[in-house]
């Protein structure tokens, strides 16, 4: 086990459905957690592909709520929207971006490469201190709820396994290839130091 | 004694009489609380009142023969800030740190390496302040050029994590022991730090020529670890950035840097997997852009340029990523 229980952040672009549905199950399974999105606003569908809903990442979950059920209650209900942000308001008040998080993860999953390039931008911009290292290991995973919840399983598993090992560090290459044919899927995985 | 009217009663303890309360509680406690407990103590002792440092060094450091690694990666802690506070401890405390740095646990000597990161420079700028060396300090440095020569030697460790903590010592180790010039990207966080620009060539303990030489042969082991066969990606990666790290701060050793971008793009280890090697050159490509920015990345344009499209980068973001060639400056009329 490593020496002090995993701070993990789950990183997706809106902080809404991909990291907040392993926000969800991470936290329920006793993990240090805490979820981001790297966007530079919060996009949610809106009435038609070329029409989201923007919103910025003051607004609070409960906000975006309330100002959708205004716009379209029958809509936002039907296509699952209202359900997700109440599902994130019990989690926490409201989404957080990465970059202006400045506290210190063991290791950060993101949930597809755009986010993970830019996750990587910004530790590689901040300049080193104490050269604590940090795993970042991207899961792709589509922004739809069925692969979310499906994604979120994968992340948790993940994390259970990096968590049990004797020596995170030195296991860690092994364990991600083993999950990489086990899950069928490629991860890239990276180190960067705060 | 209090009366009745007076100010109520609380125990007005001291904070010397505080410490030795809570380090007593400490000697008795399980690891969660006896953490909680001791960083009062650090709280209280380096910062409340430094005073009291000297006092309780040697109960502080008793706790590095605990049973706990947390308690024996506190204590580690502890000797970095005690030191940084107090330079003169270092004559103490960097023994403590070697034993550490041999600790059975590899977190513990993970955590002993980074502060071996932090205390060489903070050392070896106080030996370069004091006017007379003295014998325990002669005697300090020795012991840490040591520590500096093993944590080296850890290049080679069986241990994944620890091999990635030495070469970030390396790194660290090579900016100090390089001159900073004009061209150098200096971190904010790292402007007051010592580099080989700043030590006297006539010191009386230190020699210059040596530590050049020292920061030399640190880049060369460097280099020479990044080409192993078998280097694990993740090793590779940190490598890679410290090169680029190196080539910012140092561009005296860009051509070196660049050279190795290029060997390593046309061999790529054999024993990396298919993701792995993804993850690789998706790092290499944000490291040639680093290096690329630097305004003395000129004579190398080419060469990075090559590498960058090779990684399918397009060429316009190549060029956007190319610093404009200063120009001359005008003679004011």
């Amino acid at each position: 086990m490593p020496s002090h229980p995993l701070r993990v952040a789950v990183v997706c672009s809106s902080n809404q459905n991909r990291s907040m549905e392993a926000h969800n199950i991470l936290s329920k399974r006793g993990f240090d957690v805490r979820s981001f999105g790297t966007g530079s606003h919060v996009k949610l569908p809106g009435p038609a592909p070329d029409k989201p809903n923007v919103y910025d990442f003051k607004t609070s979950y409960e906000q975006m709520y309330n100002d959708l059920v205004r716009k379209d209650k029958e809509l936002y209900t039907q296509n699952g929207i209202l359900h997700m942000l109440d599902r994130n308001k019990r989690i926490k008040t409201r989404p957080e971006r990465f970059q202006n998080c400045k506290d210190h993860f063991d290791l950060v999953i993101t949930c597809e490469e755009r986010v993970y390039d830019q996750v990587l931008e910004d530790l590689s911009s901040r300049e080193q201190e104490t050269l604590q290292s940090v795993h970042v290991i991207n899961v792709d995973i589509q922004d739809n709820h069925e692969e979310a919840t499906l994604g979120a399983f994968l992340i948790c598993e993940l994390c259970q396994c990096i968590q049990h090992t004797d020596d995170m560090e030195n296991e860690i290459d092994e364990l991600l290839q083993e999950f990489e044919d086990k899950s069928n899927r490629p991860f890239l995985h990276t180190v960067c130091f705060y | 004694m209090s009366n009745e009217g007076d100010a109520p009663h609380v125990i007005d303890m001291t904070t010397s009489e505080k410490v030795v309360e809570l380090l007593n509680q400490a000697a008795l406690m399980g690891t969660e609380e006896k953490l909680t407990v001791l960083k009062q103590v650090q709280e209280l002792i380096i910062n409340k009142d430094p005073s009291l440092l000297d006092n309780f060094l040697d109960e502080m450091i008793a706790f590095q023969s605990d049973k706990s690694m947390e308690v024996r990666k506190f204590v580690i802690g502890f000797i970095e800030e005690a030191c940084k506070r107090d330079n003169e401890l270092l004559l103490r405390l960097v023994a403590n740190l070697n034993m550490l740095l041999r600790d059975e646990s590899v977190n513990v000597v993970k955590k002993a390496i980074l502060t071996l990161t932090q205390l060489y420079k903070v050392t070896l700028q106080w030996m370069v302040r004091s006017k007379a060396v003295t014998e325990m300090q002669e005697a300090c440095w020795d012991m840490l050029t040591q520590m500096k020569g093993d944590v080296l030697a850890q290049l080679d460790s069986e241990n994944d994590g620890v091999r990635t903590h030495a070469i970030k010592f390396t790194e660290s180790l090579i900016i100090s022991l390089s001159p900073r010039t004009s061209d150098s990207d200096v971190p904010k966080r790292q402007d007051a730090d010592i580099s080989l620009d700043k030590i006297p060539k006539d010191h009386s303990y230190i020699r210059y020529d040596v530590l050049c030489e020292e920061g030399k042969s640190a880049l060369e082991q460097l280099l020479k670890f990044m080409v192993h066969p078998a280097i694990s990606s993740i090793n590779l990666t940190t490598a890679l950035g410290s090169l680029a790290t190196l080539a910012r701060q140092r561009p005296m050793f860009m051509s070196q840097v660049v050279q190795a971008y290029e060997t390593l793009h046309a061999n790529l280890p054999p024993t990396l997997a298919k993701s792995q090697v993804s993850s690789v050159r998706k790092n290499l490509k944000i490291h040639l852009v680093a290096v690329l920015k630097h305004p003395c990345s000129l004579d190398f344009q080419a060469q990075i340029g090559t590498l960058l499209l090779d990684l399918g980068m397009p060429q316009s973001e190549i060029t956007r990523a190319t610093p404009v060639p200063r120009e001359p400056r005008k003679r004011p009329r």
